[in-house]
């Protein structure tokens, strides 16, 4: 798709000097997010600065028909910033500020590229924090976090993007400029805020956030503990939770993924080890001491070899470093990886440990293992070679068993990074065809054209393309007609 | 094409046998709402049976009335028709409960009380306790997104429930959300379904987040000079590092209800966690309430069986104002200026149930649209939850919505049920 002189000329009187990008080069940087195996470039990458000129882009793109697909910082990983179709891309990374922080009532309104972390600096000093917090907080944008529903480490005691979301101005698919929800609980009618959050451009374009901002805690402990069993670490990681304790965190390391981090840069954990548990509480400080000796006791009684406590700031940052780490430091066990983000009801997470080795072995690959234990939300990463095409089928068809297995076990194909293009296809593995025909429906209501972010989110039906006919009831011949 | 009753019946009657279909006199007077009594009365037993009975609704062109145990019936407008008045408390089975990962998923007519006892044997909790709350469906909580006191901490229906099974308009069997705690796979079809009142599909099923019980819990009464007080000392509460469960604020005709110390206004607090850390926040709270000039008394271990009894509304009308936590003050000013009122509800969100003893509608009318022009330029709102029909019908109980997300509302609502076979006029707008 190219677009008409005309169109380009719209888009300039709309966006200004310098707001519209056009040339192939500095379109190119605009392919694909953390996900690199959807590439698409759009014909052209709009950078509003106001809502205004949102409004209007989003008029034109549904005048000329024309695809919009929004972009934050591009940290995604589920190919949710790739224009496969082309079109406009519209990116929100130059709407930063920080519209307005009221803590007597806990919430701030912000821009949708205000960066994650940016929002917990400015109220940190005043005793607040944004609490979602996805592992690319530094860099990842609110509008984005908002996009995806993103989660990240402490959303097992926090919750996720949803559950800190009081308001948004979206602009939607007819190009109406919408206000939902907002500082104020208890909107009458339906939460259509709720709706958008997750919703991953698809119902519109999100100019404004307002969010619930949360206190911090009194006192953090974090423990961590090294097992030679995976059994045993799920053992320990649900006998804290029936204990009653709500960690901060829980997250747990499989001995591949130990060894990787080992080899690096050293967090130290034990050689033998074939599981570490990260354990972060937070809260009253009294809380946090007595639950602290309790969830270390759950851990030596399940047999431990070690179990550390931070003492302070370093030591803490110290045992989360190997954790924070993982990623990167599969590198060193192979040139490329599929990073897989499914979720398992938690009690079956010894079954699916035990299910992900048999699957490695059936593809030949290995499989390094990091998740939040906590909500039984897994990330293996599935190692392969790039220079070995039949390593990545391999990959890939490790991968899509995987997701099988976890679905079999009652669990779901995303649990925080999302569905974009990448599990578009998986969602047929959970949900019936009436399902997904409401899902297009309630689609069709914020974009009744679907300009926005075509081919993201839901997929499309192989005999009916879109809708997924769902199956009424049968009544019974003649009764009343 | 008109519609032969007698065939109807008959249909009923073939879908969930005889005695779950009634059309006598006695129950369909007893069903009666807002002065309209629906035709047939019927009490389905099973999911399936819900589905085949909005098939035929559907098709038959009949409006359906969902009804859980029924507290909530005079919430938003009086319906526009009624022909089927849909009793949902005999779809009241746990279907699977998960202790080992804190979920549960039950039918939507099993009440908050049936639940609530399953899970003390595994001490567990479903943190939902608005008025009335053991008497009530959990599907009828969900559709009016009923809370209490527990949602400074726990949140309400909508940050509880994962997973809805519903049935639409036309008697399609859907299912939204996950079974697992943690899930972003496809839209939030739960969050639109929760306070919907069934105008997007009749709740059957729900799989709900639990939380643990906590080993310890103790109550504090904080009685104040004056409601700015008190809400001076919320927002101390909000901005220190105490966690607490419960944060509601009081005016004195509540308190008098509850049956405590009087003053002019009061906040109540619970703290639940390990017993040396309620011990010391209950210490940390007593600081705060001296730098008010007030201080921290134990509250009984039977203040909030008090506290739900006085609050669950008597004969009067039973307003919900919306307000921020910094202007609960002069919100509980503006009330009260307007004659006597029962005001409590949670400080922490501004969430303030009313209880005015007025049924008169033009004295009522007058209340609601003075404190809406009052909480209009902060998004404040008022909702008329539970008035006699004349009230309802002189003042708009749920209160204007800005047009834009207006708009979008009565999409959904085309698109989901466009004949209009459930609940028609009483949702928003008359929706």
């Amino acid at each position: 798709m190219l677009l008409s002189p005309g169109v380009v000329g719209e888009l300039q009187r709309i966006l200004g000097a310098g707001g519209l990008i056009l040339s192939p080069e500095g379109r190119l940087v605009y392919e694909c997010d953390m996900h690199t195996f959807y590439k698409g470039a759009p014909d052209a990458v709009a950078l509003p600065e106001r809502a205004e000129q949102v409004v209007e882009i989003v008029r034109l793109c549904r005048r000329e028909r024309l695809p919009i697909v929004p972009r934050g910082s591009g940290t995604g990983l589920i190919g949710g910033v790739a224009a496969p179709s082309g079109g406009v891309m519209v990116g929100l990374n130059r709407m930063t500020r920080v519209l307005d922080v009221d803590l007597p009532n806990r919430c701030a309104t912000v821009q949708p590229g205000l960066i994650n972390l940016w929002l917990t600096k400015a109220v940190q000093d005043r005793g607040w924090f944004f609490a979602p917090d996805p592992s690319s907080q530094m860099v990842s944008s609110i509008g984005g976090n908002v996009s995806t529903n993103a989660g990240g480490p402490h959303c097992l005691k926090y919750g996720i993007t949803t559950n800190h979301v009081l308001g948004l101005e979206v602009v939607t698919g007819t190009g109406e400029l919408v206000r939902l929800g907002g500082k104020v609980a208890d909107r009458p009618g339906y939460d259509l805020t709720g709706a958008t959050v997750g919703s991953e451009g698809t119902f519109g374009l999100v100019t404004a956030v307002t969010v619930r901002l949360t206190h911090a805690a009194q006192a953090v402990k974090t423990i961590l503990a090294s097992f030679t069993a995976i059994e045993d670490a799920s053992e320990a990681v649900s006998a804290i939770i029936a204990s009653g304790i709500i960690p901060a965190a829980l997250e747990m390391l499989d001995e591949l993924m130990i060894r990787a981090i080992n080899e690096g840069t050293g967090a130290g954990y034990p050689k033998d080890a074939a599981a570490v548990l990260l354990i972060e509480l937070d809260g009253p400080a009294a809380e946090v001491d007595a639950q602290g000796e309790r969830a270390a006791l759950f851990c030596w009684e399940r047999g431990a070899l070690e179990v550390r406590v931070a003492r302070d700031d370093a030591e803490r940052a110290l045992l989360w470093k190997g954790r924070k780490e993982a990623a990167g430091a599969v590198g060193r066990l192979a040139p490329a990886y599929l990073l897989q983000d499914a979720v398992v009801p938690r009690s079956k997470l010894p079954a699916i440990m035990r299910e992900l080795v048999l699957i490695g072995a059936r593809h030949r690959v290995q499989i390094a293992n990091v998740f939040h234990a906590g909500d039984g939300n897994l990330h293996p990463l599935i190692l392969y070679d790039d220079r070995n095409p039949d390593e990545l089928e391999r990959a890939k068809a490790a991968n899509e068993e995987l997701l099988r297995a976890c679905i079999a076990m009652g669990g779901t194909v995303t649990g925080e990074h999302g569905v974009g293009l990448d599990k578009a296809k998986n969602l047929p593995l959970q949900y019936a065809d009436a399902d997904l025909n409401f899902m297009f429906r309630l689609r069709r209501v914020f974009d009744p054209d679907g300009i926005m972010n075509p081919g993201k989110l839901l997929p499309t039906h192989p005999a009916c393309g879109e809708g997924f006919r769902p199956e009424r009831p049968r009544l019974p011949e003649g009764a009343w007609i | 094409m008109p519609v032969a009753a007698r065939s109807i019946v008959s249909a009923l009657r073939g879908m969930l046998g005889g005695e779950r279909v009634r059309d006598d006199e006695a129950a369909r007077a007893a069903a009666a709402l807002d002065g309209l009594a629906p035709r047939w009365v019927v009490r389905p037993a099973a999911l399936a049976q819900v589905r085949d009975v909005l098939g035929l609704a559907h098709d038959a062109g009949l409006a359906v009335i969902p009804r859980g145990s029924g507290s909530s019936l005079e919430l938003g407008h009086p319906p526009a028709r009624m022909d089927v008045l849909l009793d949902l408390s005999g779809l009241d089975r746990i279907v699977e409960y998960n202790p080992d990962d804190l979920t549960i998923t039950v039918e939507a007519g099993a009440t908050v009380g049936a639940l609530t006892a399953r899970l003390a044997a595994r001490r567990q909790i479903l943190p939902l306790d608005p008025p009335g709350a053991l008497t009530r469906t959990l599907g009828g909580v969900a559709a009016t997104n009923a809370s209490g006191p527990l949602r400074a901490r726990y949140g309400t229906m909508r940050d509880l429930v994962l997973g809805v099974r519903f049935v639409q308009a036309d008697g399609v069997l859907t299912w939204g959300g996950a079974r697992v705690v943690k899930s972003v796979s496809g839209y939030d079809v739960p969050k639109l379904m929760v306070g919907s009142l069934g105008t997007l599909g009749v709740l059957g099923e729900l799989t709900l987040r639990l939380y643990p019980l906590p080993d310890a819990e103790a109550t504090w009464l904080v009685s104040c000079r004056d409601a700015a007080a008190a809400q001076e000392l919320v927002l101390r509460i909000l901005d220190s590092t105490i966690q607490p469960g419960r944060v509601e604020l009081l005016n004195g005709a509540a308190l008098a209800a509850c049956g405590a110390v009087e003053s002019a206004a009061a906040v109540a607090v619970s703290i639940a966690t390990v017993e040396a850390a309620v011990r010391a926040q209950g210490e940390a709270l007593d600081a705060l309430a001296r730098a008010v000039g007030a201080a921290a008394r134990p509250g009984g271990e039977d203040f909030w069986t008090r506290y739900g009894a006085a609050t669950e509304g008597g004969r009067g009308t039973t307003l919900l104002v919306a307000t921020l936590a910094s202007k609960l003050a002069e919100t509980v000013a503006e009330i009260e200026r307007s004659g006597p009122a029962m005001i409590a509800g949670c400080g922490a969100l501004g969430s303030l149930r009313v209880s005015l003893p007025s049924r008169d509608p033009a004295h009522v009318k007058a209340v609601v649209e003075r404190l809406r022009a009052r909480l209009a330029p902060d998004g404040g709102s008022v909702v008329v939850q539970r008035a006699p029909r004349d009230v309802r019908v002189a003042v708009d109980p749920w209160g204007p919505i800005a047009p834009g997300a207006f708009a979008l509302m009565q999409a959904l609502r085309d698109e989901f049920d466009p004949a209009r076979v459930l609940n028609p006029g009483r949702f928003v707008g008359g929706l």
